[in-house]
């Protein structure tokens, strides 16, 4: 890359900042001359070093002594001039510059020796590459990736976009370029890149995590740059090592916390938040009590995750600050016990209390409670007792304002009280989806007392609390409700909601209705209908049903097969029978899925002949059956249907195979899994393969473990540890 | 609730498996919470095709030939299709009143796109319309609204441009009466104004279906991103940036931000309302 190297020009100052020295090659480069810079000041040759935020470097240098940078890819120039040589992205030339003290016999600083080295070719060509990475098709894209990755004078940043690009070749070039810059230089251009062009700051989390793969030491320079004196950089040093999930950072980071910046102590504390530091909790609670505003609510933020609960007593006192009570709340939430439940009911209980929050609080805590120890119930108690009719006040208001969202806690927090003007209010919310289960599991643990105010909601206007309604009265079980549940089966959208409560109830009476929705023209519908009447197992149904099996309507003879099969109706099995061969292919189908039910020689023959002859809905219909006959033909008809034209018969059969056990189905089965064109075949096959556990599964499934399609592949994995075990066992 | 689902079998892993294959093929995303929600959703496709458990469904819709069409069922299945006129109109109000005059100042010769992206039953591209009428521009200017939707039955029931009382409930009822006629209990849209639009079935997770209506100069996704994942909304927005047409306007709701997840625009704000406008590629000084 000879023809990239920058040319180099020196000038210096003295303590004034008034030029003394500019050599030739600066004169070059920049047109200015000699005899025009000698003597003039750095700010009148250059009037907007002020407003460009430089001259405090200069001056940074001269007092402190030290070193200052200027990056082309933040500062582009100090000299603003036009480029040697024409350039495709850039108008003027630029520059990377250094400062450094001059220092005289005496250590003392005299002046100041500024280099000024050209850089617009080869950021030039760093452009049109990223151009190219960024807008190129995928060749132009890997060849642009390959020439930024394998020059390392290149800028890494440049890179950082094609971390997240489509093809996986780019990245992996990507990966390579940024992995082979050696930190801290490339860590310290990465993080002056996100500073500078405000890139995302995940771009240089995926950089840093790819150099912490390639065993690069990340930790050290970030923890130097937090030392370091640019603020900015210390900020995103603090973000990134946050990032980091290395332990070794909590110290540098608790450090931190004492940083001039308050900036760079709100990310630090951040940080320390994501790396859960435990020990550093002692140090956020002294901040959260600080009462700080900037910096108690990120102590707070950290604090919950880090999730030491011993700090939660600390927490309690900040309830009385105004500004920092929703956040002690939040995090009393998320760490308090039960202890903290009294102080924050006694919140609750005043009358501008933030109740959203509170009762976010309250359900957190009889969440956890419920979660570790199965005593939720205790949380509610407490609170319950705890609460006035002021609290209890503020919650109704709350639930019952307009436009408010998420309102669970709330729900949740009235569920715990019984008492009628709670549950009225709970009954009118009903409809709302997002309270619905809270609502309604509240209703139901207050038992039969919110009888008298749910069936009404059956004849609401509003369809959600109407199907709310429905549900809980179900969950009730209490058989008052039958006959107005029976008569909401007649509504389309609540029926398979309103079946379902009866079949939970149980009561006979609902007989009929169920009965009549077994011609219904939604199979939904039907299926619910045939559930609950197979929950009701009345004593005599078989004479309902089975005189329905000669209904002209199919829907009816498909639900009836459905409840004859489940019961095993002796009576019924020649109507099954002879309902296999039903002109309508649904009621076949229906008819030979029973059959395994029916005890009778003809079910096998006639599963025989489904299987081979009907058409593939019944065929597959006949593989599903085939499963779980007891018939000494059921192997070879399955290992015959492997063959069948239909993919889903070929399914089902290798399905049923697996679970009759069939050992000799293995070569069948292993063929499939060699050929077949469809996965979920193959995958069916595998499964069955790993429940006959033959002991050639494993060399069967072997080059499928790492198959590109992850299904097929898990299916393999597990075929072949469940056929490893089998065969341990078997020794 | 899951009464709709308990009769049929969900073996250990499918919920999972489902979800993934949803949020892939569609950007929605049904997270734990909303588990039970999707299954419920599903129960009567799985019913209806004559499955006992929702993983041989899961097969037919990643492996079967016929898979295709079955989408079209789930689309139409999961799709959330309450919306209303003007809704969020102060983007309507911006585009209308100020960026509609500026792209004519620039561009005025040429036809102005704007695309509806997640139109739902329709009532979007019909606030658009019926705004950009009020304010005169189709005399004005050659415009072309395109709308287009994931589900089938929403794109269908825009066809129709027959809505119920509720769709109304934000519009001014003197541009009700304008621009709707009674329809026995209903009201159907003006046809002059219905028929400004092209109406299309496209998902935003497929780029060839929606590479043509995203070169437009205005692009509407709002309230759809809610229910994408992160990622689904990424790839959106990223096929959005690849299509649409310099300087590219792209509205999302209220509730919605790009800013985690995008950098392909950058967020501005046109007389209170916020509109994402694609980034330029920056040119060093």
């Amino acid at each position: 890359m000879t023809s990239t190297q920058p040319s180099v020009g020196v000038f210096t100052t003295d303590t004034h900042l008034v030029i003394r020295v500019w050599d030739a090659t600066l004169a070059r480069l920049t047109g200015i001359s000699e005899e025009t810079a000698y003597g003039q000041t750095v700010t009148s040759l250059l009037p907007d070093l002020e407003k460009r935020g430089l001259l405090k470097r200069f001056e940074r240098s001269l007092n402190d002594g030290v070193v200052e940078m200027l990056a082309p890819a933040f500062h582009h120039y100090l000299i603003p001039c036009a480029p040697a040589t024409p350039a495709k992205h850039f108008d003027n030339m630029q520059q990377r510059v250094t400062i450094a003290p001059l220092r005289d016999e005496s250590d003392a600083i005299a002046g100041l020796i500024v280099t000024v080295a050209d850089v617009t070719e080869r950021l030039d060509q760093e452009r049109e590459l990223s151009t190219r990475l960024a807008e190129g098709d995928e060749a132009t894209r890997l060849s642009a990736a390959e020439t930024l990755s394998a020059d390392p004078s290149f800028d890494a940043t440049q890179l950082l976009g094609a971390l997240r690009d489509d093809s996986w070749r780019v990245r992996r070039e990507a990966v390579k370029g940024i992995s082979q810059r050696a930190a801290p230089e490339a860590i310290a251009a990465l993080l002056s890149s996100v500073v500078a062009n405000h890139h995302d700051a995940s771009l240089l989390n995926s950089a840093l995590q790819v150099l912490t793969s390639s065993d690069v030491d990340t930790l050290s320079p970030l923890v130097e740059l937090l030392n370091g004196t640019d603020p900015d950089l210390r900020m995103q040093a603090a973000l990134a090592l946050g990032e980091q999930r290395d332990s070794r950072a909590v110290e540098p980071l608790v450090n931190a916390l004492r940083d001039d910046d308050p900036n760079v102590r709100y990310h630090a504390i951040e940080a320390l938040g994501k790396l859960n530091a435990v020990d550093a909790v002692d140090v956020l609670t002294e901040i959260a009590e600080t009462r700080d505003f900037f910096l108690a609510f990120p102590a707070m933020d950290a604090l919950a995750k880090i999730g030491d609960q011993s700090i939660a007593p600390r927490i309690v006192p900040l309830l009385e600050d105004d500004l920092l009570r929703t956040p002690a709340i939040n995090l009393l939430g998320q760490l308090g016990d039960e202890t903290a439940v009294a102080p924050l009911t006694a919140l609750l209980n005043t009358p501008s209390a933030p109740t959203d929050a509170l009762a976010d609080a309250l359900a957190a805590i009889s969440d956890r409670y419920e979660s570790q120890y199965g005593e939720g119930r205790h949380i509610a108690d407490l609170t319950s007792r705890e609460l006035t009719a002021t609290g209890v006040q503020n919650l109704l208001d709350a639930i019952e304002s307009p436009g408010k969202e998420n309102l669970r806690s709330i729900a949740l927090v009235l569920g715990w009280l019984r008492r009628s003007s709670v549950d009225r209010a709970l009954t009118r919310l009903m409809g709302r989806e997002d309270l619905r289960d809270e609502i309604i599991e509240a209703l139901v643990e207050h038992g039969r007392a919110t009888f008298d105010l749910l069936v009404p909601q059956l004849t609401a206007e509003d369809l959600e609390i109407r199907r709310s309604a429905v549900v809980a009265l179900g969950r009730l079980r209490d058989a008052r409700a039958t006959l107005p549940l029976v008569n909401t089966l007649r509504e389309e959208s609540l029926a398979i909601e309103a079946a379902h409560a009866l079949g939970q109830i149980g009561d006979p009476q609902a007989t009929d209705g169920l009965l009549n929705l077994l011609g219904n023209d939604d199979a939904s519908i039907r299926q619910a209908a045939v559930s609950a009447l197979n929950s009701l197992a009345l004593p005599q149904m078989s004479k309902r049903i089975i005189p329905l099996l000669h209904d002209s309507d199919p829907n009816v003879r498909e639900s009836a097969v459905k409840i004859a099969g489940y019961f095993g109706y002796p009576d019924a099995a020649n109507e099954l029978l002879e309902l296999c061969d039903d002109p309508i292919e649904r009621v076949r189908c229906a008819a030979i899925e029973q059959l395994p039910f029916v005890e009778d020689d003809r079910a096998s023959s006639c599963l025989a002949h489904a299987i081979k002859e009907d058409t593939p809905s019944v065929r597959a219909a006949a593989a599903r059956a085939l499963a779980s006959i007891d018939s000494p033909d059921a192997n070879a008809l399955l290992i015959e249907a492997l063959e069948d034209d239909d993919v889903w018969v070929r399914y089902f059969s290798a399905r049923a195979l697996g679970r009759r056990r069939a050992a000799e189905s293995v070569a069948a089965l292993e063929k499939i899994v060699a050929r077949e064109e469809f996965n979920h075949v193959r995958i069916a096959a595998l499964d069955s393969l790993g429940q006959i556990g033959d002991a050639r599964v494993p060399e069967i499934v072997a080059n499928l473990v790492r198959d590109d399609d992850p299904d097929l592949a898990h299916a393999a994995k597990v075929a072949k540890a469940a056929a490893e075990g089998h065969t341990r066992f078997n020794e | 609730m899951t009464s709709r689902s308990h009769n049929l079998a969900l073996p250990e892993g499918t919920t999972t498996l489902i979800q993934g294959l949803i949020n892939e093929r569609t950007g929605m995303c049904f997270d734990n919470g909303k588990r039970d929600l999707l299954m419920d959703k599903l129960s009567p496709l799985v019913i209806e095709r004559g499955f006992t458990s929702y993983l041989d469904y899961y097969y037919l819709l990643k492996y079967d030939a016929a898979a295709r069409s079955e989408w079209q069922n789930v689309m139409n299945a999961l799709s959330v299709q309450e919306t209303y006129f003007w809704r969020e109109f102060d983007q309507v109000r911006a585009l209308v009143h100020t960026l509609v005059p500026q792209w004519h100042e620039s561009y005025g010769s040429s036809t102005l796109r704007i695309w509806s992206a997640a139109c739902a039953t329709g009532e979007e591209p019909l606030t658009i319309a019926i705004a950009l009428n009020e304010a005169g521009w189709f005399e004005r200017t050659s415009i072309e609204i395109f709308a287009s939707d994931a589900s089938s039955k929403g794109i269908d029931r825009a066809l129709e441009g027959v809505y119920r009382a509720r769709a109304f409930r934000n519009l001014p009822s003197h541009l009700q009466d304008r621009y709707f006629t009674r329809a026995g209990s209903d009201w159907r849209v003006r046809s002059d104004i219905h028929s400004r639009i092209k109406w299309r079935i496209a998902n935003l997770m497929e780029e060839d279906q929606i590479a043509d209506q995203a070169s437009s100069d205005f692009i509407f996704c709002r309230n759809v991103f809610i229910y994408f994942s992160e990622n689904a909304i990424r790839r959106a927005v990223r096929s959005f940036a690849r299509y649409i047409r310099p300087p590219g306007h792209l509205f999302v709701g209220a509730a919605e931000s790009l800013l985690r997840v995008s950098t392909d625009f950058t967020l501005t704000e046109v007389d209170d309302a916020f509109v994402y406008v694609k980034r330029e590629r920056e040119r060093a000084v």
